[in-house]
């Protein structure tokens, strides 16, 4: 899990995007009120149609200045009990047979099972959510229409902005209720998938310190427990019974012990500490080269994804993390360090062998180092250190962290790769410290919230596609634009002209000519025109990357955090153990907003233009 | 002063404003394709007066106009030309629906909610307090006969309940103008019957309804005034009663005479002291008139009926 752009704070945030989003909705309203007088001047005459559209926006006025909130309920609990009758709330069993094929295919043995099971239950709520408030919202109103119940509501006296917002409210009301009873699932589905225990016999262990046998009480025991779910654990026994697993898989267990002698019995309980909801501390990184010279990156490993960068081993390039506002307050055990390094191996050597590294503090006032502390590289895992709060300097002196290493909060951490051959890769938030963790059941929760933005998201779409097409146009068109939405960080960097190998044009040029998206194109007329015609092509990228809600993922990506069309898929937090920071929620609940108003509007003004008799 | 002139139409004061709760003033409409081509000219120039506590009926055969009339009049189809106005309001304005009952042809209701859920959820869309929706619920299923059948699922209705309750939706808010499509349309003949008479039972409660129908004898029955479309253009406008009289026909009704008399009735009324009862136009059946002006119409297209050449 990466996550390479902070959130801004709330205020910053609101100072860059609100007026980008009263700019696009703006745009939007002139240019559909444009649009509409054109066609209404050809038709009737500018003078009919300047009429025309002045009662229309004069009527909506009316319209939205007198919603009722008894007829929005009605109309909102007519979306839900034809929901409930018409037995969409099945789809829940179809979540469940979901479930339960996953038990066979996810492998609680792997070397760290928590991530997989909750990016399974997560991606697989998503889709089904998202699918089943798609067809809900997209066809009912079209239905309505076709068999002209719609007679029946639009001759009492409500308004298109009421049966607008009674759909989106009803739906959402239903699919938030199924939701809920997804995330339930999916929490016993993660708990009980990954609850397991070990067998633990007094023939396995050997008493240390003590030349006592095994079993007879007051001796510590040491050994392993029996393997389950693919792997087991080291143990240690104190005197009196209880004692802990070491870390396996990313859990530990507790043990207790009954009986005397060799009638002794050991109980090892569920797993501990496997599921995070870790609040990082970020620095900023630095480089430097074999020379130890600085450098604003790393080496190119020849990876066609340039997130991290390298340092190679054996020789004096490092990466240096600088962390700011450090608080004693905040450590009072020592310093937890956590690394995801990635190693490029230019040699197999023996591959599982890990990779050593070192690392050393450094006060960045004065320059006073700590003594290096070495550590293994664990790839794929995250490695965790703990640093002491009294240490050694590199003369081998005792230091204080916080006195000696600390100066006004900053610490600097560089870090080394001691293997010749190999290398190291990171990105910035690759180091972290970890003054804390928050609770995982609440991050959950902050992740099925991001869900449910999406799903509101969705849902409002395809009511607004069906205010004006037919029941499988606007599915299509919803499913389009949930789609486009999964691209649209790729659509944003399009129109920024930040993709290698231009634009939508030059890519169709290329592909023709069979020409490398590495190689630059000859300055020739031609090109000229296909960059020019991609000049324009990518301002209407930059709308549209506007128009439609991010749905990409936000973990392991990076994104403009100005934007108001943040990114919306938190699930990679949760999956990967981190806390969703609260401010990129209330972000992401803002941009929902943002897009729900504009939405709406649309959908009503459509449904209030449209004849419904047919 | 010869019998005819004695029963001849008396001209009807002109309506005020306030009497006048439908007006349509050259309405027209055309069905166009999706790339904006005439299709179908529906409605072309309409213009009629419905008044306050009548029945009016509107009459023709499909493809008439009728419907595209009522769609308009109730703002489900935006007029190609002309106006429609609805207690002196467009009739795509929302709040006249506060004032108006329809029942549409199909009942199209919700099939998955009960009587009392489609009445709760109708009451509901008129703002009315629970107190109020509970009362008129109680009171329109027991009007239209369906308390036995109050808890059942519209789906498992048969035609003639669907059309009940079609009806009850279309009281709930007590509506001053009660627009019926069909009403009769799946009724046995005793519900025709009972329908008919809450038609006439609304009109005696000052109440002002707006119906159209095939079945003539039930227009007939209960309609005060009549409009007959024809291919979108309004043939006939009166009333029922005087657009039945038979004009160049001269009927005597007598009291019982002999034979003899019978036989020389013209001449020897009067001579026989027989006593002359009545003498009127006698009157032909609406389903006579109704096809003699469809005859017409399509023989001398866009004129009036019996209009002279």
């Amino acid at each position: 899990m990466v996550l390479e752009t902070d959130p801004l704070p709330l205020s910053q945030w609101l100072s860059g995007a609100l007026p980008t989003w009263l700019f696009v909705v703006g745009a939007v309203a002139f240019g559909w009120l444009l649009l509409g007088f054109l066609i209404s001047t050809l038709k009737n005459g500018p003078g009919k149609a300047g009429d025309n559209i002045f009662r229309l926006l004069s009527g909506a006025v009316t319209d939205l200045a007198h919603i009722s909130p008894r007829r929005v309920y009605a109309l909102a609990r007519l979306a839900v009990k034809e929901s409930s009758r018409k037995r969409v709330f099945a789809g829940l069993g179809v979540y469940l047979v979901i479930l339960a094929f996953a038990i066979w295919f996810l492998d609680p043995r792997t070397n760290d099972p928590v991530p997989l099971y909750l990016s399974f239950v997560l991606t697989a709520t998503t889709y089904l959510i998202l699918i089943m408030s798609l067809f809900l919202s997209a066809f009912s109103l079209p239905a309505d229409i076709k068999s002209h119940t719609i007679y029946t509501i639009v001759t009492k006296p409500v308004r298109p902005s009421e049966i607008v917002l009674g759909r989106i409210i009803g739906f959402s009301v239903v699919c938030t209720a199924m939701l809920a009873v997804m995330g339930f699932f999916s929490y016993v589905f993660v708990v009980r998938g990954l609850s397991h225990t070990h067998e633990l016999a007094l023939s396995n262990l050997k008493a240390v310190k003590v030349t006592a046998e095994p079993g007879d009480g007051g001796e510590e025991l040491t050994g392993f427990t029996e393997a389950a779910h693919g792997h087991r654990h080291e143990v240690v026994i104190g005197p009196d019974g209880t004692g802990r697993t070491d870390v396996a898989q990313g859990h530990w267990h507790e043990i207790t012990s009954s009986g005397e002698g060799a009638n002794r019995r050991f109980t090892i309980g569920e797993p501990q500490g496997q599921f995070h909801a870790r609040v990082p501390t970020y620095g900023k990184l630095s480089f430097k080269d074999r020379a130890g010279q600085p450098t604003t990156k790393g080496i190119n490993v020849g990876n066609e994804w340039t997130y991290r960068s390298y340092i190679d081993g054996g020789t004096r390039a490092s990466a240096t993390w600088k962390f700011e506002g450090l608080n004693e307050a905040d450590y009072p055990d020592g310093l937890p360090l956590n690394m995801t390094i990635r190693v490029f191996r230019s040699h197999k050597g023996d591959i599982e062998k890990t990779v050593l590294g070192s690392y050393i503090l450094r006060n960045p006032a004065t320059g006073r180092t700590s003594e290096a502390a070495n550590f293994n590289a664990k790839e794929y895992a995250i490695d965790e250190e703990l640093v002491p709060l009294r240490l050694k300097d590199a003369n081998g002196n005792p230091i204080s962290l916080f006195g000696d290493l600390v100066a006004n909060g900053e610490l600097e951490v560089e870090l080394f790769c001691l293997a010749p051959g190999q290398y190291f890769g990171m990105a910035r938030p690759d180091m972290y410290l970890l003054p804390h963790e928050g609770s995982f059941v609440a991050n959950l929760v902050k992740g099925y919230v991001s869900i449910w933005l999406e799903m509101l998201l969705i849902t409002a779409f395809g009511v607004m596609w069906s205010t004006f097409l037919n029941g499988a146009v606007a599915m299509l068109a919803t499913f389009a634009t949930l789609v486009t939405g999964f691209y649209v960080l790729f659509l944003q960097q399009l129109g920024r002209d930040e993709v290698v190998g231009g634009g939508p044009t030059e890519a169709i040029f290329r592909l023709a000519g069979q020409t490398s998206i590495t190689v630059e194109l000859d300055e020739t007329l031609t090109t000229g025109v296909i960059k020019g015609i991609d000049d324009v092509v990518r301002i209407g990228l930059r709308a549209a990357s506007n128009l439609v809600p991010n749905f990409s993922e936000i973990a392991g990506t990076t994104y403009d955090p100005r934007a108001f069309n943040i990114p919306m898929g938190d699930a990679g937090f949760v999956a990967d153990g981190f806390d969703i920071p609260p401010e990129l929620l209330i972000q992401q609940m803002i941009a929902t907003a943002c897009f729900l108003v504009p939405i709406f509007l649309i959908g009503f003004l459509c449904l209030k233009m449209r004849e419904v008799a047919q | 002063m010869p019998p005819e002139a004695a029963i001849a139409p008396q001209p009807r004061p002109a309506a005020t404003d306030d009497q006048v709760v439908i007006e349509t003033r050259n309405l027209s409409k055309i069905y166009r394709d999706f790339w904006g081509r005439q299709k179908v000219r529906a409605l072309k120039s309409l213009d009629l007066q419905v008044r306050r506590g009548e029945i009016f009926g509107l009459l023709g055969p499909n493809g008439s106009g009728k419907t595209t009339t009522i769609k308009l009049l109730l703002g489900l189809l935006f007029p190609t030309g002309g106006e429609a106005l609805i207690f002196g309001k467009p009739a795509t304005e929302v709040s006249k629906n506060e004032r108006i009952g329809y029942l549409p042809e199909e009942s199209y209701l919700y099939k998955f909610l009960n009587a009392e859920e489609t009445l709760d959820f109708y009451g509901r869309l008129f703002n009315m307090p629970a107190s109020v929706r509970k009362q008129r619920t109680e009171a329109l299923i027991d009007r239209v006969g369906l308390k036995w059948a109050k808890r059942r699922q519209l789906k498992e209705y048969s035609k003639g309940m669907t059309r009940r309750i079609g009806l009850a939706q279309a009281l709930i808010n007590e509506p001053e103008l009660i627009v019926l499509d069909e009403p009769t349309s799946g009724l046995d003949p005793i519900g025709t019957r009972e329908m008919k008479d809450l038609i006439l039972k609304l009109r005696d409660e000052g109440k002002t309804v707006l119906m159209c129908s095939h079945l003539l004898a039930d227009v007939q029955d209960v309609c005060d005034r009549i409009a007959i479309l024809h291919q979108g253009e309004l043939k006939e406008l009166g009333r029922v009663d005087s657009l039945l009289k038979v004009r160049d026909v001269t009927e005597i009704r007598t009291t019982a005479l002999s034979d003899e008399a019978k036989a020389e009735i013209d001449a020897v009324v009067r001579r026989h002291n027989g006593q002359v009862l009545h003498v009127d136009n006698p009157t032909t059946t609406l389903e006579e008139l109704f096809l003699s002006i469809v005859r017409d119409s399509e023989a001398r297209p866009g004129r009036r009926a019996n209009e002279k050449p």
